[in-house]
């Protein structure tokens, strides 16, 4: 990881070249901007991204990433520097960990109540209430990964259906759909999802955490990192719903940020930016947390939830996922 | 600054070597020798500690000598000298005993070992370490310290929380 450093959203087409210490890069009608490698932490590409191997090879000496997001705004797959941060024990342990059936359970369960919680706090309302106390009650008996992924799904429905009722008629959900999004709604969700999940991944990396090896998710079905997308589950309200919320409300979206066909959607060049504006603001927001008594970027809050795995798998401290205090 | 961490050591092992960052975290914390051995290492992304590597990196660039971890050393004609740099406005003892450990490991290859020199550029100022009998005792205390530190199954407790100022494993062990 560099020292300092900070996210580029590229939302443009650009063409990506090394220069000395410093990326260059290139924009259909602009003058190249030039970045000094040590600035870049990580690097999210939503359009078409033009880069060769020297390129390539000054990302992955600086430990940088480059996530790419396809046209629906799912995670397509990111360019990751060799493995700096790893450490035989923490890795070993992980495994164990994520091995054993009961300890699964109990994470995932936790994961997905928190991830209900955040959901109802995202939307404030007291409409989810009765549906919350199903999933409370229901969580406890659900021991296999497919019985808990159910109830989240019951859950989200439900949440869905609720957040539609404080959003205007052309960005409601209608019913969550992915690959493609079949609406405006959906298309921003997943963009949202995406940009959590490659915030997720970028904070695992700067750990000694193997992103692939999850308590959660599968791992065998779909080649993903399971761990990054276990984690995300408590920050996907906070950050999509949320915000799908606080721009239908504040008249921040319009139809035009959306391309719209029959059957699917996905944003307009000028949705992307203003999704990359949203989502960059919202993780410089700050709140004060109390036992590190300082104000915390809530980008920072999603590291602090890798180091939390970082503290199970090294000293066995139990896993809290993240709920908002305040 | 950017280079990946060498490879894990097998921590507790006794013939993995000891370096001078191993002493400065005992002395700092036994917690954070602990974590640092077991494999989490969050230096990287502390300014504090990149501060502290660009003042190693640009002070003493005309003494190319021999490289014993992170200590520089000069030959003089009464023995070896060990410089080492800190960025600190402040001395520390765990300063001048991060010398002693790189006197004991030259002085185990055979090396006749004068003494040490603690520099701190931002005070303008140098601070002797003596090298004698009590000073080789102190460094071999501090050596079997370390190691029973590296070798405990469990983690240290954390300092009291006043003590992590500055600390790069502080998100670490507060962050929840
Ligand atoms: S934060 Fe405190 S307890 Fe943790 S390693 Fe640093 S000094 Fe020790």
């Amino acid at each position: 990881m560099p020292a300092v450093g900070r996210t580029y959203w590229l939302t443009e087409p650009c063409r990506i070249r090394r220069e000395d210490d410093s990326l260059r890069i290139e924009r259909p009608d602009n003058t190249p901007v030039r970045i000094p490698i040590t600035d870049v932490r990580d690097l999210i590409a939503f359009d078409h991204v033009d880069i060769n191997t020297s390129a390539l090879s000054i990302l992955s000496r600086n430990g940088v990433s480059l996530h790419v997001l396809d046209h629906y705004g799912n995670h397509a797959g990111h360019f990751a520097p060799t493995d700096a941060m790893s450490s035989g024990p923490v890795l070993r342990r992980q495994v164990e960990l994520t091995a054993d059936p009961d300890l699964r359970a109990t994470i995932g369960r936790a994961l997905i109540l928190a991830a209900g919680e955040n959901l109802r706090w995202s939307l404030d309302t007291d409409h989810l209430d009765p549906a919350l106390a199903t999933l409370r009650a229901k969580l406890p008996s659900c021991d296999e990964r497919d019985a808990i992924m159910a109830q989240e799904g019951n859950y989200r429905r439900t949440g869905w259906a609720v957040l539609d009722t404080q959003l205007p008629p052309w960005l409601r959900l209608n019913g969550r759909t992915r690959r493609p999004p079949t609406n405006a709604g959906n298309a921003f969700i997943s963009y949202l999802n995406t940009l959590v999940y490659a915030r997720v991944l970028t904070a695992i990396r700067s750990t000694p955490l193997h992103p692939a090896i999850g308590f959660l998710h599968a791992d065998t079905d779909r080649r993903r990192n399971t761990l990054a997308l276990d984690l995300a589950e408590p920050f996907k309200p906070l950050f999509a719903e949320r915000l799908l919320k606080r721009a239908a409300s504040q008249k921040h979206l319009k139809p035009s940020d959306f391309e719209t066909e029959v059957g699917r959607a996905s944003l307009s060049k000028n949705g992307r930016k203003k999704v990359a504006v949203l989502m960059r603001e919202e993780l410089d927001t700050t709140v004060y947390h109390r036992t590190l008594k300082r104000k915390v970027s809530y980008e920072e809050l999603i590291h602090l939830e890798a180091l939390k795995i970082v503290r199970l798998c090294l000293e066995d401290k139990p896993y809290k996922p993240f709920r908002p205090w305040w | 600054m950017n280079q990946p961490p060498s490879p894990d050591e097998g921590p507790g092992s006794d013939d993995a070597p000891l370096g001078g960052v191993h002493l400065k975290y005992l002395h700092h914390c036994p917690r954070q020798l602990w974590l640092y051995t077991h494999g989490y290492r969050p230096e990287q992304r502390s300014d504090l500690v990149a501060f502290g590597e660009v003042i190693d990196e640009t002070t003493f660039t005309r003494r190319r000598d021999i490289d014993l971890g992170e200590a520089k050393i000069d030959w003089v004609t009464a023995g070896a000298v060990i410089h080492e740099t800190k960025s600190s406005r402040a001395p520390a003892p765990a300063h001048a005993a991060q010398v002693r450990h790189y006197c004991l490991l030259l002085e185990r290859r055979g090396v006749a070992v004068r003494g040490g020199v603690v520099h701190y550029p931002l005070i303008r100022r140098t601070v002797d370490v003596p090298w004698n009998d009590e000073a080789r005792d102190q460094a071999r205390q501090d050596e079997a310290l370390a190691r029973s530190v590296i070798a405990a199954p469990t983690t240290p407790p954390r300092l009291p929380r006043r003590e992590c100022r500055g600390c790069s494993y502080l998100d670490y062990c507060w962050g929840d």
